[in-house]
């Protein structure tokens, strides 16, 4: 109990710091709801780095604490504490701020335990966990707009939510265990194992914005502040990937998952990026090149179990994306909702400017920035796994991604009609600092991070 | 000393340390340009001086970068890298030169171009397959930067094709680089070089990929259609840049990865190889012929050019004669060295040109050797050198080349018919823009002033070194291909 406690450190922390937030919430105190939010994901962070090369389970197995888990969380918190300096700079000053930050952590709470589940009961309470926040959060300005995104976030996740709950009833009928280590039981049991595949793809799918699951996103990031969005596409939808590779990797692979999840994959990245070329809303632009974005994280969880780099590409290309996803989420902030307002932007500011073009050629997958390094993984994963077609499309789209995001650098260096730019506050400043200098430095050190 | 890590990456860092300067004035900009270029060049002088061995690459530099999938940072040289690394330094050195009067956000131009010294170095000295593609996509970036930025009319259309024709075009080669990791477990170049990885048809995929990228980078018949628009479009230094070093980009990358990396999948698709290169050398002599436009007839002669070092390559893969084999390499890789040179100073001139008549159509000039006798002589020679003319540059190239061919495949000689077209059209441009009736729109024109001699003159006295004496440059080459036809 003691030793299973001393392993859980980094999430009792982080669930001991969201009730103070709370606390401090009510005693009408933002400034210290966000400190205490940052110093405890600090402080987990800190904690979880002697814990990187522990590899066990804890709680009768039902809780992992292993490489995907322990790098998951430090993708995750250092994440979530970007996301929260972006919220500041947004809502900062507004009413009710600190419930936002709070909600943050509980989110990222739920995230975590997604990517350390080892139970379908911790999977479940993840989701939920994930899911209620999150809505809280999208409907956060009370808006037409923010309650609509919200309820269809909703409705959208409880249906899905229910339907991954009674999947999972179908795995435990016919596995007999509740863990995921037991899902080896299912060999030979086709139909059953199917049948909860099925659920934990719409499951998950959901929360990963998957095609054909993805509806809610555009309108959901659209409707929330550019913070929350922010934060949505990068940290829930990680953790579902990383929830994804928990629960896939002891299923057995002639089930079928890896090509149902190959098709899903190609599909998603395809999809993403063809509708992105069309849109002019920047905030919808950017969640439907995210939606892309998640076909090729799919890549990582299709080639689990049969190549040994699977795991690293997966964690690689999560670190990249959540980097410089939040650097051109924090760009539009600055610069504002629409296309247009990018115009001239990378004129008048010069850094600005670079930043977003770093930024949006990581997301390409242009070399020798993060994004492409973890590309690189990713591609490598699929063919040695078997699925050349797959790292075929994957790459073809690539063009495709180039023609989504040139969209966006084209006009920021037309000549603006001198719109006077207004000042950058010191939160987004360190927040495109911190993101931009990852993307483009942490590319060439990743591969001596790895094990 | 790594020289090879300080050649590659001074001109980038020289471009941050700009970047950081208070005062970043056109001309502190070019000041900071001209320096790190031309260190750069002194230091490719002195890799030259340490020189090379045969069989093997020389003066290798290696760090750890990725233990965990066998990637390292590796650099070297060997007599195919060394010449086009000299060339590479040479020519940003004098368009760094040239493009001192660029004024116009000076600084970020600046950058760009050292940024893309940076790229084209690491991409010849890379060692490590990686590594290499890193390096090749960079130099995108840059060169798309620098159309959209500096170019003429049509920039942002011409800009976009390049950057997404080349992108897709690079990323089949991302494939073969993974599948011959996959097959050897290393990224290590000198690994796939010396065991083949890939066998039997996995080895033929890998090369079609490889070809296919090579192909939209040398550029060859069919997939060619960028680099016309690109070339037009470009600053007259990133033309420079383009057709001198960065179509290299493609034949070197031939001869290192699909010759050397994929052998036997080369020789059995050597014929069809061979027929894409005189396709390429006949089509681009007969586009050249047809265009108005003297930065586009330029350009199509490139196609002309790189398809004789396609040739070169697959005649030597088709030879069973090491002799021969090595006259083909030795003919192909000069002929890269050859056409940075002459093509190099073409763009030039046909700069110079338009910065002083804002046109380079060919009916709006005649008689213009009268007015600008430096201009038009070196234009003249250059023209003269890029169509052949025994005793320049490009004469002990295509000597070679064609040498080799009649001794491998007699049929691919009708390639020789290009010369003829590339003659015709050459003298047909030179009597529009420089001889007959002088416009008298032009009288007022000045004739090349110091910083543009010292352009040119360079690269002038080159070209006829290497069509005069050769043997210095050959050297080179030889000490590297005789062991690589063996």
């Amino acid at each position: 109990m003691e030793r299973d406690l001393a392993l859980l450190i980094p999430e009792l922390v982080l669930s001991g710091a969201a009730m103070l937030m709370i606390v401090a919430e009510m005693a009408r105190a933002p400034r210290l709801v966000l400190a205490i939010g940052l110093v405890a994901l600090a402080l987990s962070t800190a904690l979880t780095l002697p814990m990187l090369d522990v590899d066990t389970t804890v709680f009768g197995g039902t809780y992992r604490i292993d490489a995907i888990a322990g790098w998951a969380k430090l993708i995750l918190l250092p994440g979530t504490a970007l996301a929260l300096m972006m919220a500041r700079a947004e809502i900062g000053g507004q009413p009710r701020e600190g419930s936002v930050y709070a909600l943050i952590v509980l989110v990222t709470l739920g995230a975590l335990m997604l990517s350390g589940g080892g139970d379908m009961m911790v999977l479940v309470i993840g989701v939920v966990m994930t899911g209620l926040g999150s809505f809280a959060l999208v409907a956060y300005p009370r808006d037409d707009a923010a309650t609509e995104a919200g309820m269809k976030y909703l409705v959208f996740g409880a249906v899905t939510g229910s339907v991954m709950i009674y999947g999972l009833s179908f795995w435990f009928g016919g596995a007999g265990s509740t863990l995921f280590s037991e899902m080896g039981q299912l060999e030979g049991q086709r139909l059953v194992a199917i049948a909860g595949l099925i659920a934990v793809i719409v499951g998950l799918g959901y929360k990963a914005a998957l095609v054909p699951f993805h509806f809610w996103a555009p309108d959901a990031y659209d409707g929330a502040p550019v913070s929350i969005a922010a934060y949505l596409s990068v940290i829930t939808k990680a953790a579902a990937f990383f929830a994804f590779a928990q629960v896939l990797r002891d299923l057995p692979r002639d089930v079928g998952w890896p090509l149902a999840l190959a098709l899903i994959s190609a599909a998603t990245m395809t999809y993403g990026y063809l509708t992105a070329l069309v849109q002019t809303n920047l905030v919808r632009l950017i969640a439907y090149s995210s939606v892309a974005q998640s076909g090729y994280l799919l890549m990582g969880v299709v080639a689990l179990g049969v190549s040994p780099i699977a795991v690293p590409a997966l964690l690689v290309f999560a670190a990249a994306y959540v980097a410089m996803n939040l650097g051109a989420f924090a760009v539009i902030m600055v610069a504002g909702r629409s296309l247009d307002d990018l115009e001239g932007v990378g004129r008048s500011r010069p850094w600005l400017g670079v930043a977003m073009v770093v930024f949006l050629l990581s997301l390409t997958g242009i070399p020798p920035l993060f994004g492409f390094v973890g590309k690189v993984y990713l591609f490598m994963a699929a063919v040695e796994a078997g699925y050349l077609w797959l790292a075929i499309i994957g790459i073809l789209n690539s063009v495709l991604a180039l023609g989504v995001y040139l969209r966006m650098v084209v006009p920021m260096y037309r000549s603006a009609e001198g719109r006077a730019p207004a000042p950058v506050g010191s939160w987004l400043v360190a927040v495109l600092s911190i993101t931009a200098v990852a993307t483009l430095g942490l590319g060439a050190l990743a591969g001596l991070l790895l094990p | 000393m790594p020289l090879l890590t300080i050649a590659t990456f001074l001109p980038i860092l020289a471009g941050l340390a700009l970047m950081a300067l208070p005062d970043r004035s056109a001309r502190i900009a070019h000041g900071v340009s001209i320096a790190a270029t031309g260190a750069v060049f002194l230091i490719t002088l002195v890799i030259w001086a340490r020189g090379i061995t045969p069989g093997s690459f020389a003066q290798i530099e290696e760090v750890a970068w990725i233990p965990a999938i066998g990637a390292a940072y590796r650099l070297g040289v060997d007599g195919l890298s060394l010449p086009l690394v000299l060339l590479t330094s040479l020519l940003f050195l004098l368009s760094a030169i040239y493009s001192a009067r660029v004024s116009e956000r000076a600084a970020t131009y600046v950058v760009l171009m050292l940024m893309l010294e940076t790229a084209s170095l690491g991409t010849f000295m890379a060692l490590d397959g990686l590594l290499f593609y890193v390096f090749f996509e960079v130099s995108l970036v840059g060169m798309y930067f620098m159309i959209v930025g500096w170019g003429y009319e049509d920039r942002q259309r011409a800009g976009l094709m390049f950057f997404l024709y080349t992108l897709l075009g690079s990323l089949p080669l991302l494939l073969a680089i993974i599948a011959l990791y996959l097959g050897s477990g290393t990224f290590d170049m000198r690994d796939w070089i010396d065991a083949p990885p890939l066998a039997g048809i996995a080895a033929m995929l890998a090369l079609i990929a490889m070809l296919f990228t090579f192909a939209v980078k040398i550029p060859a018949f069919p997939v060619h259609t960028w680099l016309p628009a690109a070339h037009v479009q470009a600053p007259t230094a990133g033309s420079v840049i383009l057709a001198g070093v960065m179509l290299k980009f493609g034949t070197y990358g031939l001869v290192r990865f699909a010759y050397q990396m994929t052998p036997e999948a080369f020789v059995q698709a050597g014929q069809i190889i061979l027929a894409f290169g005189v396709v390429s050398a006949l089509y681009g002599a007969f586009a050249a012929l047809a265009q108005t436009d003297l930065k586009k007839m330029i350009a199509y002669t490139s196609v002309n050019h790189m398809g004789y070092v396609v040739m070169g390559v697959a005649v030597a893969a088709l030879a069973t004669d090491p002799r021969i084999r090595t006259i083909g390499l030795d003919g192909a890789t000069l002929q890269m060295v050859s056409h940075g040179l002459v093509t190099g100073a073409l763009f030039f001139l046909v700069g110079m040109l338009q910065d002083r008549a804002h046109s380079r159509g060919l009916g709006e000039f005649g008689g213009l050797l009268a007015r600008v006798p430096w201009l038009g002589w070196a234009f003249i020679l250059s023209a003269f050198a890029s169509l052949g003319l025994p005793g320049l540059a490009h004469f002990p190239a295509e000597f070679q080349v064609f040498l080799a061919t009649l001794n491998v495949a007699p049929w691919a000689i009708v390639a020789i018919l290009a010369i003829v077209v590339t003659a015709a059209l050459y003298l047909r441009a030179i009597g529009a823009v420089f001889l007959g009736e002088a416009n008298p729109k032009w009288a007022e024109m000045p004739d090349l002033d110091g910083r543009e001699k010292l352009v040119i003159v360079p690269l002038l006295i080159l070209t006829v070194l290497v069509g005069v004496a050769p043997g210095w440059l050959i050297e080179i080459i030889h000490t590297t291909m005789a062991s690589l036809g063996n």
